[in-house]
Formats: structure tokens, sequence, C-alpha cells
């Protein structure tokens, strides 16, 4: 399983690498717009706490959030 | 209690930077959020002793994130909450055969806060960060550091991140003796994370994450009558991210994947999308959905074991038991030229039923929650 997605992993990378285009400076206004950020302001923080303190799992976003008294 | 963390220091350094670039900020922003968490209830008929009334928390998050001279920027994150409700204590087989909750009173109640500090070099192509973290509550403590980098390379199409941190936490349980609980445990975790973003084109970008995290310590719940955990645990996970954005409908949709896997056995994953939708330069409406499943833990166990000697692992918490949720949640955001509001209500449920491996008995303390938010950024 974990070889299969290693391997997943690299086959994604290779092909973003293969698909990117050359993007200018002066053309990249639309990936600099708030709703193409990966994460936005104050909710990476607040949702990975959430969810980090209420299910098994965390990580994988590098914005897991702090330990809350939410037994 | 707090839930083991991570990531504590790490993350609040990454969330300092750009999203997937590593200039110096060229303005001020302040942010502050309030946010409303409720569990619903569990049913009656599922609690054997002790309150069904779940928890409820308030959380109030502020940000300051500016530029100090030509080369270094400054962040300060704070989060403070109140908690109250009731928690499972344990799961007992019922009369009925089907498993019935002990809880606890109706009357814990807690604070915690956070304060996180990150300090950021600027160079020409890459960025430096290091974060100093904090979480205290009455009963738990937690110290953090760590230290993070972006390397901008490919004509700055493409995006190198790294970064690893190391936390101290200390546990110092209520009601210690009345209940027989551990009277202080440590816990340390380490973690190593690294990602690469790459933008596609003039309108999309892709990130892929790895994160290892090695967790050494005491990881029982203490506040359970019966809950037995490895002193050890090694956690991964793998995300990818993608942002497309839609130049015929104003809009930009977010696809977001993880796999996680642990050697207590549990493997996840989980799914997010959500789809920005503009309105005019000032409006945008964001529905997104999350769909969450994990397997059961090695040793858990649907009702808890008194037979089983103390020196056996087993844990009946929900968390650690197969099952799915949902998440369904909307966000609007009105943006100024200075500062913009947004409005978030999230409504997420789980069962048995939702799960990809679902464990042979439904959990009856399986949640159900609503979240609503509130948020003010300002820009100067």
């Amino acid at each position: 399983m974990k070889v299969k997605l290693v391997t997943s992993l690299c086959v994604v990378c290779l092909l973003s690498l293969a698909a990117c285009e050359t993007v200018q400076p002066w053309e990249r206004g639309t990936l600099a717009k708030p709703e193409m950020q990966l994460s936005e302001g104050l909710d990476s923080p607040l949702y990975h706490q959430v969810y980090d303190s209420k299910e098994a799992s965390s990580g994988g976003s590098g914005a897991a959030g702090a330990g809350c008294g939410c037994n | 209690m707090a839930k083991p963390n991570p990531f504590l220091a790490l993350s609040t350094a990454a969330m300092a930077l750009p999203a997937f670039a590593a200039p110096q900020p060229v303005e001020t922003i302040v942010a502050i959020k309030a946010t409303t968490y409720q569990e619903e209830d569990v049913p009656q008929r599922d609690v054997l002793a002790g309150s069904d009334e779940r928890y409820k928390i308030d959380i109030a998050q502020f940000r300051l994130l500016t530029p100090v001279g030509e080369k270094w920027s400054l962040g300060v994150d704070v989060a403070y909450e109140t908690m109250s409700g009731a928690s499972p204590w344990g799961t007992i087989m019922g009369a009925d055969g089907e498993a019935s909750l002990i809880m606890s009173g109706a009357t814990i109640r807690d604070k915690r806060t956070e304060v996180s500090l990150t300090a950021t070099h600027h160079g020409e192509s890459r960025s430096i960060s290091v974060d100093l973290a904090s979480s205290d509550e009455d009963d738990y403590e937690a110290r953090a550091v760590s230290i993070s980098g972006e390397w901008e390379m490919n004509n700055k199409l493409s995006t190198l991140s790294l970064g690893m941190s190391y936390s101290s936490d200390d546990i110092e349980p209520t009601d210690a003796l009345r209940f027989g609980r551990v009277q202080r445990e440590e816990k340390i975790s380490r973690s190593l994370s690294a990602g690469w973003a790459q933008v596609l084109n003039k309108n999309s970008v892709v990130h892929v994450g790895l994160d290892v995290t090695d967790h050494d310590g005491y990881l029982s719940d203490p506040y359970k009558l019966r809950d037995v955990r490895p002193d050890e645990k090694l956690e991964w996970a793998l995300s990818l991210k993608y942002r497309r954005y839609f130049d015929n409908q104003n809009a930009a949709l977010h696809l977001d994947y993880r796999y996680y896997n642990d050697d207590w056995g549990i493997n996840s994953h989980t799914f997010h999308t959500g789809w920005h939708q503009n309105f005019g330069d000032n409006v945008r409406v964001v529905p997104n959905v999350r769909y969450y499943s994990q397997n059961e833990a090695d040793f858990y166990r649907g009702t808890d074991d008194f037979g089983l000697a103390t020196t056996i692992n087993q844990s009946s918490d929900f968390r650690l038991s197969g099952y799915g949720a949902y998440t369904l949640g909307v966000k609007l955001i009105y943006s100024a030229l200075q500062w913009d509001v947004s409005l978030s209500i999230d409504r997420y449920i789980s069962d048995k039923s939702y799960g990809h491996d679902a464990s042979d008995q439904s959990h009856p303390a399986l949640l159900s929650f609503n979240m609503t938010s509130f948020g003010l950024n300002f820009r100067f």
C-alpha cells in the first residue's frame, strides 16, 4: 500500500512537471487571488484543530492545529 | 485534556508563509475570528451513567503578520478557548447487548490559551522561519519549536518546502487522586515535513506534501476508566491539493485529498472539495464538502474489558473506531479594499455506515456537531 502511494506521488510529481507551462510574472495575477491559495487565513488552524482532536488522523497539510480540551 | 499535538510549532510557521511562494509580505495583516462549536447530545438511551450533554467550545483567534525591515516578517498567533460539557469515560455492554456509555458529569470546565511567535527571514528566492509555540490548559501544557523553509525554483514556478518540529507535552489530570488517574505524564513529538508546489499554468497549481511524526511517551487518555495505548506511535500523511480557476465562471475549484497511516493500524482517507464562486468584485460564496473515513486501531474494543491486565493495550475511544464522516459547509465573504468579513457554517455528521472499513458495532459516542464562525481581516 505504501509503495503504491509513494509511486503514485512520484507519478503525480512527474506529471505535474511535464504538464506545467511557462507562466510569466505578469500572468500570475489569478494565482495570487485569495481563492487560489492553498490555505486561507485563520481557517486552517481552526479546522485542523477541530478535526485533529475529533478524529484519529492528523497532519498532511503542514497546518494541523493545536490540541483542544475536547474529549 | 489536549490531544497529541505533533505539528503545533511547525504548522504555525507554515501558515505564516504565503501559500506557494516566499516573498516578504508587503502589508500588515490583522485577523480575528470568533467561533462557536457545539456537539449534539448523546441519545439518552445510550447513556448508562453521567450526563448526555457533550462539548460546547467558544474559540477566539487573533493573528498579526507584519513586515519588519527589508528582509524580515513577524507573525503572532493567539487562540483562546473556553469549553464545557461531558465526555465519554468508558463503554460497556448494556443488558440489551448494545454498547452503552459511561459519561462524565456535565461539570467539566476548561480553557486553553495558545500563543505562537514566528520570525521569518526572506531572501531572494527563499525564506526561513523559526517558530516558538505554547499551549496551556488547566491540565495540559505543550511547548514546541520548529524551523521551516521554502525555496523557489524553476523561474518561481516551483516551491520546495521543508520543515521539522519538536514538541514536549505534559499532562496533569484533574482529580487524579480521587479517581486513581495518573498524576503526571509526558509526551515528546518529533515531525518532519516536505512539500512541493507547482504552478501548472496561469490558472492552476498543485501541491504535494508528506509529513512523518513520531510520538513517544504517554499516549493514553487518563480520563477514561480503562484506556491503555502503546507508548509510541509513528504516523505519516500524504496530501494532494489542486487549485483551478475558471475564468468563465469567475470561480475557483479546490480539490484536496489526504492519506493517513500509523503503526496503531489506522488508515484514513480524507477528501475535501470547495467551489469558490465570486459575485462581482466583493462577494464570494464557498459551498464545500468534506468526507472522512478511517478503520479501527489494532487494539480498539467496542466495549471496555476490565478483565484484561492493565499491561494489555485496549481502548474503546470512538476516535479509534472504524467509521466515516461528512461535513457540509458554506462560507460567505465580503471583501473591500483594506478589509474583509466572513461568516461560515459547518455541519458534521459521522456514522459507522459511512466508513470504508467500519467497526463491527457502531460506537454510541460518534459525533455530530455544528460550527459557526465570524471573521474579520484588516490590511494596511
